[in-house]
């Protein structure tokens, strides 16, 4: 076999960036932020964010819309500055040494608008030369087989979940240590989005980190070991998701044909009980689901809903 | 400077500089094979013009009728509006959009996601507007030359030439660094092209209404197109220094204002 000057250049590059990073994330977390702040004029962006992701974490980051993720990521990647405090990653910081941590992260922007007049191969490919690596085409060929991604056919002709396939995989080409991703699943179906969770789990296990941002309850509890909540711009719970889980509520809503069978009705774990008309009664159920149901069962019902209530409703519930 | 976004950028923006290129080259032949047909006719042309107001014939560029006989001066007079106002128009459109386009495209957080500094963008994206403006002053510069050469009825003074077209290329160039440091004041992504362009014209419209009265033509300072020499048939016709000073200078001032402001700028898509 002939080694070439350049397969020499290259492996030696691969050695010094894996030890870099090695290096750097052995004595700091992934992600350290401090203070960090933003104001747009006097619109309040985030304030006095306080985060650390550890190394070969899937940490889940949610809030409602206008709470301050999408922020927090662009101040991470230098997109946007702070008015104060600090970030940094990998131990570097982010506005100093913005150009070193991004040969190690990738990013999943949540507007998947790329340059439409591109083909997909042609822009993956422009992706791909931005990195010190040589052009890695079976990286290439196993993701878009991953996610059954036509390379031929021009960006501007794709559907929505194409277009955040393209965008998912634009940030895996380069191998990230850290790959930061904005509302990940807007547009994928629930096919793809099983296979993009699985394919995060399956780069997880390889080490990569992930921060994992998203106003979905349900995909951050299924992806995330811990988790962060963000509300008007400030942290307002950092918790292991187990624990998130155990605290975990349903929003019930009930409809009694007789609305002496809802004055009647009565359950440990109900909280915020609204009653709507005569036989609608509406509440936050923290328990048993069975106990739940026998609970109903004497009485004779018209409807049952239980769903999962939405982040503003466990807002509510928490942190009033 | 970044070679993957050089390239890029020049595919992304071939196209429409093929366009200008072909256009304004187009109108300079077009224009120049009229010659001919006015020197044959020049006593009944210059008969008429005597008729028109001066104000008129300065309106039009026209500071004197005998220029007009003159192979290089009837170009000079036409190269004005198409290479000068045309191409500035051209310069400004680009460089308004280069760095704006990823933020109202909605692919700056592709870009700037990339391992590159904000100074490697903003100097490669000035490259290529750099190198897009000489392409254009280039080819047509050189459709302008192949024409004076044919309808030439005896030879006009290259170095002449050559002076008009770095002038051309030094107000383009002035334009460019003018929409780059407009571009960079932008606070929310949106296109600023047509004000651009409009800029361009008021600049020219400010210029040739100087040259109509005497009253206004305080004003014409305020226009680049003032510092540009068209006399090309005058013997004292070269770069100026000042001339020179004025557009490097005020070109270098923009651009390193624009520089400093895109470092810190905040982006938003």
């Amino acid at each position: 076999m002939i080694i070439t000057k350049l397969d020499f250049y290259w492996v030696y590059s691969k050695y010094i960036h894996n030890k870099a990073i090695k290096f750097n994330c052995m004595s700091h977390p992934v992600i350290d932020i401090s203070h960090l702040t933003k104001y747009y004029g006097k619109t309040r962006g985030i304030e006095n964010v306080d985060l650390q992701v550890h190394e070969g974490e899937i940490f889940g980051f949610i809030g409602p819309n206008g709470a301050g993720k999408s922020t927090t990521i662009r101040l991470l990647l230098n997109l946007i500055f702070p008015g104060s405090g600090s970030a940094r990653i990998m131990g570097m910081d982010v506005i100093r040494e913005t150009k070193k941590i991004k040969n190690f992260v990738g990013y999943v922007p949540s507007d998947a608008n790329a340059y439409s007049s591109m083909k997909v191969g042609y822009f993956l490919r422009y992706c791909m030369r931005f990195y010190d690596f040589k052009q890695d085409e079976e990286r290439l060929t196993e993701l878009s087989e991953w996610f059954e991604l036509d390379l031929d056919r021009k960006i501007t002709e794709l559907s929505m979940g194409n277009r955040k396939k393209v965008s998912i995989i634009q940030s895996l080409l380069h191998r990230p240590k850290l790959l930061i991703v904005d509302e990940p699943t807007t547009g994928l179906d629930p096919l793809m989005q099983s296979q993009f969770f699985e394919l995060l789990r399956s780069e997880n296990r390889k080490g990569m980190s992930v921060f994992f941002s998203s106003h979905i309850l349900s995909e951050v509890q299924l992806l995330c070991k811990r988790v962060a909540i963000i509300k008007d711009g400030k942290i307002v719970q950092l918790e292991d998701i187990e624990t998130l889980r155990k605290k975990q509520l349903k929003k019930v809503h009930i409809e009694f044909s007789n609305p002496e069978d809802k004055a009647n009705f009565s359950i440990p774990g109900a909280e915020n009980m609204i009653p709507r008309m005569d036989n609608i009664l509406s509440f936050m159920y923290s328990g048993d689901i069975s106990e739940l149901i026998s609970r109903i069962a004497p009485g004779k019902i018209t409807d049952l809903t239980i769903e999962e209530p939405s982040l503003e409703e466990i807002f509510m519930h928490y942190y009033q | 400077m970044n070679l993957n976004l050089f390239s890029k950028e020049m595919r992304s923006n071939a196209f429409s500089m093929i366009l200008w290129m072909v256009i304004i080259s187009f109108l300079v032949a077009f224009t120049m094979s009229v010659f001919p047909t006015f020197l044959e006719n020049q006593s009944k042309v210059m008969g008429m013009m005597s008729l028109v107001p001066k104000g008129a014939l300065q309106f039009k560029g026209i500071s004197d009728v005998a220029d007009l006989a003159s192979a290089l001066g009837f170009y000079a007079i036409n190269n004005v509006i198409y290479m000068m106002v045309l191409g500035s128009v051209f310069s400004i459109v680009l460089s308004c959009n280069i760095l704006l386009k990823e933020e109202y495209g909605k692919t700056a957080e592709y870009l700037l996601t990339r391992p590159l500094t904000r100074n490697n963008i903003f100097f490669t994206k000035l490259a290529v507007v750099i190198l897009c403006i000489f392409l254009l002053n280039l080819v047509t510069a050189l459709a302008g030359f192949i024409s004076l050469k044919i309808v030439q009825k005896e030879a006009f003074p290259v170095s002449a030439f050559l002076v008009l077209s770095v002038y051309t290329f030094l107000l383009n160039l002035l334009f460019a660094a003018l929409g780059l440091f407009m571009s960079t004041l932008v606070k929310r992504p949106r296109p600023i092209t047509t004000f651009g362009i409009a800029l361009v014209l008021v600049f020219y419209f400010l210029f040739t209404i100087s040259k109509i009265t005497e009253n206004a033509s305080q004003i014409g300072y305020l226009s680049p197109f003032k510092y540009v020499r068209t006399d090309v048939l005058n013997k004292s016709y070269g770069l100026g220094s000042w001339h020179l000073l004025y557009f490097s200078g005020l070109s270098l001032v923009l651009i390193t204002i624009a520089y400093r402001l895109y470092r810190r700028k905040d982006i938003y898509t």
